[in-house]
């Protein structure tokens, strides 16, 4: 079986959660509304998925349900953990059961519980889920990780924008042709979920750019 | 007559056949439609080297009609575009034949006018240095075909002071190994080398019980059997489809004396490599 999956990065900063994702060219005719990658399971927490589109569908619908289930039962809304401990649950089952295949993505869910701490966890199909600082899963998620343990400080999650620049320098790492091709989303503290437009990306990247470009001049003064 | 376990004796099945076959054989005997269907299937199946400029069968094997020091194989559509990407572009090479055949993994019914966007198995020299060879693979080559293709590319006494470098993918579900399958780096390569091939490798070799397949295996075993300096570099992946991470694990090869001083410049090579890349591409919805 090919996989073919693209980048996703989660980071975890102070005051705000950041996902970003790669965004795949889709076919001419297609409409790219349809091609979702980052989801809202509740008002607070949100996930990215990496892998069989299908089975993230399946597993999204349950979570959402799952959540308000909660909430309706023991009236407040689930932690990121609780959301996170259901879904690879559920996934755990399905690789103990005959005649099931495992459910065929890894997701990063991140989110902000009522203590208003951040929280990001990852999943995959074996079902066991760890909590990170930041992380990334798709094809070269080795080297995207790789980047952050270098990159992330207390420094860079400490302001927003901080935390969102780090999260689409990783991205760039691997992600070709530059910030048209990425997708931000963030949560922060008592915020719903909130989807970057391609402008607003852009205005990011621009800005990492411009920050590259004096960061070198002042290395070749300092050369000279 | 053999003994069992039990100490009765049976009469054993014997594979040399048995007495009463005079009756069967009569039967078993070939008519000639079944001669005629045997022959034109092992004329579909002849693997044929063409000149380029005559599109006529080259009368002796490629490597008895030209001399050869180096001989580099890319077998599969990443090997071929990482030799398309960074050594053809490098120099200037020339076609000097190709090899034409047909079987059941051929996506064409026509055999004598494959298309160049087909698959195809064509050979190059390079123009500077003639008895540089590259040869690239994209066809399958069926099991009774890999034969003709050894006989018609080295001929039945080859020279040994050649050296041949193979380059081809599998698919790293095909990887044996202790350590799980997890944790595994994919795609990264493994080199097996014949025993007169003295240079080291630039990766590991291919730990045991790990095989090589196809026509990979066919050549490198011949190399070995003719004392031929030989090493294949085999890159396990998990996407056999053309892909950028898979190609460009090959990378480590451009260090090594066999592809040394046929390339020049790798910045551009992968620009055309990428461009190779995002014309190929096709996106499946499948995965996200």
């Amino acid at each position: 079986m090919d996989v073919c999956t693209f980048e996703k990065v989660g980071i975890r900063g102070t005051n705000i959660v950041v996902l970003g994702v790669e965004k795949k060219s889709v076919a001419k005719l297609q409409d790219e509304r349809t091609v979702r990658k980052i989801c809202a399971l509740d008002d607070h927490v949100c996930m990215a998925f990496a892998g069989l589109t299908a089975d993230a569908r399946v597993v999204i619908n349950r979570a959402r349900v799952e959540c308000q289930s909660h909430k309706l039962t023991v009236e407040d809304p689930v932690t990121v953990e609780y959301i996170t401990r259901f879904i690879a649950t559920l996934k755990q089952k399905y690789t103990q059961s005959n005649g099931r295949r495992p459910f065929g993505i890894s997701a990063l869910i991140v989110g902000f519980d009522d203590d208003g701490i951040s929280r990001l966890y990852q999943t995959d199909p074996s079902g066991t889920y760890h909590a990170w600082k930041a992380n990334a899963i798709g094809r070269s998620a080795k080297t995207v990780r790789e980047f952050l343990e270098k990159n992330y400080t207390e420094d860079a999650i400490a302001s927003d924008s901080e935390a969102i620049k780090l999260a689409i320098k990783a991205l760039l790492e691997v992600v070709q042709s530059g910030g048209k091709n990425i997708e931000l989303a963030i949560i922060r503290r008592n915020q719903p979920l909130k989807m970057f437009s391609a402008k607003e990306v852009e205005l990011y990247v621009t800005e990492i750019e411009k920050e590259k470009e004096e960061a070198e001049k002042k290395k070749s003064k300092k050369s000279v | 007559m053999a003994a069992t376990f039990f100490g009765e004796v049976v009469k054993a099945p014997c594979r040399a056949g048995t007495e009463d076959e005079e009756e069967e054989e009569e039967g078993r005997r070939e008519t000639p439609e079944d001669r005629e269907v045997r022959l034109q299937l092992a004329r579909k199946r002849e693997v044929r080297l063409l000149r380029r400029q005559t599109k006529t069968s080259l009368e002796v094997s490629l490597l008895e009609k030209y001399p050869c020091s180096k001989f580099i194989i890319a077998i599969g559509n990443n090997a071929v575009a990482f030799l398309s990407s960074f050594v053809m572009n490098s120099g200037v090479w020339e076609e000097v034949g190709c090899a034409k055949l047909w079987n059941e993994w051929c996506r064409t019914t026509d055999t004598t006018h494959l298309s160049s966007t087909e698959a195809f198995c064509v050979f190059y020299h390079l123009k500077s240095n003639p008895s540089v060879f590259l040869c690239q693979c994209s066809c399958y080559v069926a099991e009774d075909q890999q034969y003709q293709w050894l006989e018609k590319v080295f001929g039945s006494c080859p020279r040994r002071n050649m050296q041949i470098t193979i380059l081809t993918c599998r698919h790293v579900t095909d990887y044996k190994t202790s350590e799980s399958t997890g944790s595994l780096p994919s795609p990264f390569l493994r080199a097996l080398k014949t025993q007169n091939f003295k240079d080291s490798a630039c990766c590991p070799l291919l730990e045991q019980p790990n095989i090589v397949h196809d026509l990979p295996a066919a050549v490198l075993s011949y190399c070995q059997v003719w004392k031929i300096p030989a090493i294949l570099y085999l890159c396990y992946t998990d996407v056999m489809k053309l892909d950028l991470i898979t190609v460009e694990a090959f990378k480590p090869i451009l260090s090594t004396r066999s592809l040394k001083g046929l390339v020049k410049n790798i910045p551009q090579s992968t620009e055309i490599l990428k461009k190779l890349m995002t014309t190929n591409e096709i996106q499946s919805n499948i995965y996200t």
